[in-house]
């Protein structure tokens, strides 16, 4: 069960004798979770489930908040590589922590990313999938829309997990003789995506004025989706039968779509779900497993009118 | 005795930390892995602060010295995506920075705003720039050349230890300020300011000018080392040296309760950073929670300049 025995039996007796202040869990797997993002709601759920695992294990988890400081991962990094621990968790972009990743290499100490992004210094990064998500809300659309009719996107591909997302969409609605896409948009994002949204919608809502002539918005993310609803209400349209989709279940997203009205849906990352496949991870390779995905997934969940209050 | 303890108890207690450690991290406290990555990982606040040290010799503050280093890195993080050479990217981040501080000296000694206020100001003003700059984004990934990246995690063969490349920058940051400070009548002038301004003026030293000087001095070390941190991550993001700014003058006031008259000195700088760097690897190290040691390290920064200045109220 325990591969490092031997070392921790070793600084088990070597705390003893020194009476130091971490004999808790000597003989029990040392794990070190470090992120910059501890303060944001999605991170607080990963690390609970990963501490929820951690404790059935009887690991001896290190929680460490940088506080948005990335160096200071690094850092923390190699503090944990010097303290020998038997694994460690991060939760932020791999490339700009190489240097911590490469120390952690040169020790064996394996490093996980928990929705980290895909790296060769990691043993595997468990996210959701980008792809699966846009399917979800991309087929609800076309189903909604009985396969017929002018579909707005927004988009955005210069930031690649969103980029993905588009990929699938248009795949999906190229699969539909009847489904035309009307417009691909690319909003401004620097004042947060909803405002501009809303007046490239305003924009394509003015240029199609027959009731009908637009059958749907799908929206990469939720604040373009926010944004052509505030468009298509400000038009008084909103009784034309528009589908309006999202992704990311946004706590604005969720409160519009249990409203019922014409943001019908998006999809919600399991983040407590990312948590717990993080630790199982990390008890597969403690447990002598190699790990052959570089991504592992966790599958996400449509909201709707139905769970949206959830 | 007492007297004692108090002219040298941040050293005391410095000392006590380092024996605490000692004891409780056994295997890996007292290392010469550990000790190289901790002056690493002090690479850029050591910077920083020797800049502030600067300014705080005649009594002044820089509070922009953050967001400096972000716009630096942030700079020269879009001119590698234009495709400029590391050199041109670097050199334009410096120069801001110098360009900055200037600025800073000017609102402070030609106008004679208060540098809390002034750099208060352009702390805002630098920081939204760097935003501007940036888009609001995380400028990382292919755009930042390899060497650039490469360069914080190499270092020099030292007798068999790998020195890494930040400290050693650091280090020759270290003693081109002790040299300016210490060794130049540049230095003696900027403390003879820090003693009485009034006194200065009248026997001829040129106040204004010298106030430029020391602030762009401050500005130039915040852009060094702001690069230093964007080589760390190889990335810039229009955040990331906001923590730099609180840390370097604690370790400057920590430094002055070393100095006999209370004054700046950057020896005195260089154990500041050691403390606060110190204390966050061993604490981190023992698994203290990540909260509980920031309680603990303002907590220990108190306790120092109080005992600093209870000595030196009996002095009196």
């Amino acid at each position: 069960m325990n591969i490092n025995l031997k070392t921790n039996f070793r600084r088990f007796a070597l705390a003893a004798a020194a009476l130091a202040v971490t004999s808790s869990a000597a003989l029990a797997a040392s794990v070190a979770v470090i992120t910059p993002y501890l303060a944001q709601p999605g991170t607080q759920f990963y690390v609970e489930a990963f501490q929820g695992v951690a404790k059935e294990k009887g690991w001896d988890v290190n929680v460490i908040d940088t506080q948005g400081d990335v160096a200071a991962v690094i850092s923390k990094i190699e503090d944990m590589v010097n303290q020998k621990v038997d694994a460690i968790v991060i939760n932020v972009d791999p490339s700009q922590v190489q240097a911590g990743l490469e120390a952690a290499k040169a020790a064996n100490i394996p490093v996980f990313g928990m929705d980290a992004g895909a790296n060769p210094l990691l043993v595997t990064n468990v996210t959701s999938n980008g792809y699966a998500m846009a399917a979800e809300t991309s087929t609800y659309v076309a189903d909604r829309i009985g396969g017929k009719g002018d579909v707005v996107m927004f988009v955005f591909d210069a930031f690649p997990p969103v980029q993905q997302r588009g990929v699938v969409a248009s795949a999906v609605f190229g699969n539909f003789p009847d489904i035309k896409i009307l417009d691909k948009v690319t909003p401004d994002v620097s004042d947060g995506g909803i405002a501009d949204s809303r007046a490239k919608m305003e924009a394509i809502l003015a240029a199609h004025p027959e009731p009908g002539s637009i059958a749907a918005v799908w929206a990469a993310w939720d604040q373009p989706a926010l944004g052509a609803l505030q468009a298509i209400e400000a038009a008084g349209r909103q009784n034309e039968g528009i589908v309006i989709t999202g992704i990311d279940a946004n706590p604005q997203a969720r409160e519009e779509i249990a409203k019922g009205g014409n943001f019908e849906a998006s999809v919600a990352q399991d983040f407590s779900g990312i948590g717990a496949a993080a630790a199982d991870a990390v008890a597969r390779v403690l447990g002598g497993e190699t790990i052959k995905q570089s991504v592992i997934y966790v599958p996400t969940k449509l909201v709707t009118v139905a769970n949206a209050a959830q | 005795m007492l007297k004692f303890v108090l002219r040298f108890g941040t050293l005391i207690g410095f000392a006590i930390i380092l024996v605490v450690f000692t004891i409780a991290l056994p295997e890996s406290f007292l290392t010469a892995r550990n000790w190289l990555n901790i002056s690493q990982q002090l690479s850029m606040l050591t910077v920083v602060a020797a800049g502030m040290t600067v300014v705080m010799v005649m009594g002044d503050f820089d509070l922009s010295v953050g967001s400096m280093a972000t716009l630096a890195g942030v700079v020269a993080a879009l001119l590698f995506t234009l495709g400029q050479p590391i050199e041109v990217a670097v050199g334009a981040a410096l120069l801001i920075g110098l360009l900055g501080g200037i600025f800073n000296g000017i609102m402070v000694s030609v106008f004679g705003i208060l540098p809390f206020v002034a750099t208060l100001a352009t702390l805002t003003m630098f920081s939204g720039a760097a935003f501007i700059v940036s888009g609001g984004k995380t400028i990382s990934g292919r755009a930042i050349p390899e060497a650039f990246g490469a360069f914080a995690r190499t270092g020099v063969d030292i007798g068999g230890f790998i020195v890494p490349n930040l400290t050693i920058v650091a280090a020759l940051v270290l003693v081109v300020t002790w040299v300016l400070l210490e060794q130049t009548p540049f230095g003696r002038r900027l403390y003879a300011i820090g003693g009485n301004i009034e006194a200065a003026h009248l026997s001829g030293v040129r106040v204004r000018r010298l106030k430029i000087a020391a602030f762009a001095l401050t500005g130039l070390s915040a852009a060094g080392a702001g690069l230093l941190y964007a080589s760390r991550v190889a990335s810039a993001n229009p955040t990331q040296g906001s923590g730099l700014m609180l840390n370097a003058i604690a370790a400057v006031f920590l430094g002055m309760t070393m100095s006999r008259q209370g004054e700046p000195r950057l020896l005195g700088t260089l154990m500041g950073v050691l403390i606060l760097g110190v204390l966050d690897n061993g604490l981190t190290q023992m698994s203290v929670d990540s909260y509980v040691r920031q309680v603990l390290v303002g907590g220990i920064i108190l306790i120092a300049v109080a005992l600093g200045s209870i000595s030196k109220t009996r002095r009196r």
